[in-house]
């Protein structure tokens, strides 16, 4: 496991810059979901995005993630535009630079927890199973390796959905309320997990989250209304 | 500890495949009936057309050919029988014959049979035996019905049509289909026929290309002018059998296909479910970074792997079916085991396979290109 390095450039590792996002919504109109953004997320630090359902939470999060683009406005890596990648730079972009955790963990259920940790690399050239495994003890499976979804709790799974994030040493973890699913106490772990993780592995992480607890655990929360950001 | 995924796409799709059992092996069934279908249909087609062309081979090798209705003669002249020669030359046998009908005599009883003269009895009515010789200058060559109806055996005498004949030699049943009426037919050297004029010139061709080609030649030298001679070979007849038993394969094997293409619409149905339920998964693959292609090769895989196991299931059936088939019935298990007939089953397995990657390509396709953005909204 690497620990955090100082960065060579001093750009953020993922960025908005004055990003727009407008939805058609039928009859001719359209929707904005996101106004004039700016953002940035720096190694080792993490952001909690709270605002109401509907204020463009999700939307911004997925354009981050490279899974949308913004109608106007760019997405930069450490200062490198994404405009013009064509979808399979940009898969390749996610799979080199992002980390993802979902709400309901998204783990495929034919696969045993290292399976799903070294998933992203599955159609690598090379064996990531140490990597996954290692992965899973830091968050504390080690004794889980070979258990499938159907055997973990929900927190479990969540942290099975952590390692599967960290394991192509992503710059930045994405979440989408990580702790959704799960009771208080569980959020409470996997909240100290990501942070220690963030810690130790250096990783920017950006939470979408309806939840305050995530906020406890944030360097610092934004809050989006109506698609436009603010300090929270 | 699970392996390396050595061969990514095929192992998550064997164990996407593991997860829904029942409707898999459903889907896969359908594939096991169509191309059981094709195997059983086309092997047994194949296997009847072989054994029947056996059956009939050596009549679409003979041509025969007698004085034409219309040259007013009884008899082929010797300018004629060497037109025929020379048409078969190093193509078949030419053995000219002489033939009558007579009042047969033994010690008891008497029968009409076909009486023929040749000096050739050996390739003409031999059947593969060496017992008829291949020179005859005397004593009578007896059909086995007739040897039987008569109580005739070698040593035996018979008269016919006044003279006495001592029997030499019994001919073997005949076993395939021949104009020539052998099994109730005396046959004795030319010279004791009171013409010499010979009445129809049989050739055996070495083949029933051959045959086709002497007919085709003698009409052409005899016949330019006026129907001199009268060319009969059943090769024509063989060929029509033949063509219509290709005709039955093609319909029959039409069916089976019709059915693997029924197999394949229940792949194409099987795997729009699978993809349909699977959208968040397939969503979550394409966010970690798993390419479009990657997702398309796993799912063509998946729905392949329902052709290759319901191929190969159902070619085994089939052969295995088609082999019980000829042990239990008269059709010979040489026909059926044919080298040339390997193309059957394993023609059935690749279209079953190929049918079911077909049925895959637009669920697959449909799955791998949706946004993942979408595909995780569910």
């Amino acid at each position: 496991m690497t620990a955090a390095e100082p960065h060579q450039t001093t750009a953020p590792p993922l960025a908005l810059v004055d990003v727009t996002k407008r939805y058609d919504s039928g009859g001719g109109g359209s929707v904005t979901a996101l106004s004039n953004v700016e953002f940035a997320v720096e190694s080792g630090e993490v952001i909690s995005v709270v605002g109401p359902s509907g204020s463009g939470k999700s939307t911004m999060l997925n354009i981050l993630g490279l899974l949308d683009e913004p109608t106007t406005g760019r997405v930069e890596l450490r200062g490198r535009p994404t405009g013009g990648l064509s979808a399979a730079e940009r898969t390749d972009v996610r799979r080199e630079s992002l980390g993802f955790v979902f709400q309901d963990f998204h783990l495929l259920p034919t696969l045993s927890a290292v399976e799903n940790v070294r998933l992203p690399t599955a159609f690598l050239p090379g064996d990531a199973t140490d990597r996954a495994e290692a992965l899973l003890e830091l968050v504390g499976l080690g004794d889980r390796l070979d258990h499938t979804p159907d055997e973990l709790s929900g927190g479990q799974k969540q942290r099975v959905a952590i390692a599967r994030a960290l394991v192509n040493e992503p710059d930045v973890l994405l979440a989408d309320e990580p702790t959704g699913n799960l009771d208080r106490d569980t959020g409470v772990d996997i909240l100290e997990e990501i942070r220690r993780i963030t810690d130790e592995e250096g990783v920017g992480v950006v939470a979408v989250t309806h939840d305050d607890l995530v906020t406890e655990y944030a360097d610092r929360t934004v809050e989006l209304v109506d698609g436009v950001l603010s300090d929270g | 500890m699970a392996d390396g995924y050595r061969f990514p796409a095929l192992s998550l799709a064997a164990r996407n495949l593991s997860r829904q059992r029942l409707r898999a092996g459903l889907a896969a069934l359908g594939i096991v009936i169509g191309v059981f279908a094709v195997v059983t249909l086309g092997l047994l087609g194949n296997a009847l057309s072989a054994a029947a062309t056996e059956e009939l081979g050596g009549l679409g090798n003979q041509v025969i050919v007698s004085p034409g209705e219309s040259s007013g003669s009884e008899s082929l002249n010797s300018r004629e029988v060497a037109a025929v020669r020379r048409a078969a030359d190093g193509r078949g046998t030419v053995v000219p014959l002489q033939a009558t009908g007579a009042t047969v005599r033994g010690s008891d009883s008497q029968r009409v049979a076909q009486v023929y003269g040749t000096t050739n009895p050996q390739a003409l009515f031999g059947n593969g035996s060496g017992a008829v010789p291949a020179s005859h200058r005397q004593g009578a060559l007896v059909g086995s019905d007739l040897a039987s109806d008569l109580s005739l055996r070698p040593g035996s005498t018979i008269t016919v049509e006044q003279n006495e004949y001592r029997v030499i030699g019994v001919l073997p049943p005949v076993e395939s289909i021949s104009p020539l009426q052998a099994d109730s037919a005396v046959v004795l050297p030319p010279e004791e026929f009171a013409t010499q004029g010979v009445s129809q010139v049989v050739i055996r061709a070495n083949s029933a290309e051959d045959a086709r080609a002497i007919a085709t030649e003698v009409r052409a030298q005899l016949n330019s002018r006026q129907q001199r001679v009268s060319v009969f070979s059943l090769t024509s007849i063989l060929d029509r059998i033949s063509e219509f038993f290709n005709l039955l394969n093609g319909f029959l094997l039409a069916i089976a296909g019709i059915s693997l293409v029924v197999a394949g619409v229940s792949i194409f149905n099987v795997m729009l479910m699978t993809v349909a339920e699977r959208r968040g998964e397939i969503g979550v693959l394409r966010a970690v970074g798993i390419h479009r292609k990657q997702v398309l090769r796993t799912l063509l895989v998946e729905a392949t792997l329902l052709g290759v196991v319901g191929g190969a299931v159902g070619a085994l059936f089939g052969v295995v079916t088609v082999i019980l088939t000829a042990t239990q019935t008269d059709l010979p298990l040489w026909a059926v085991l044919l080298p040339g007939n390997a193309v059957v089953p394993l023609g059935a397995f690749a279209f079953g396979v190929f049918i079911a990657l077909v049925g895959g390509l637009y669920p697959a396709y449909r799955a791998a290109w949706e946004p993942p953005v979408e595909a995780l909204r569910g």
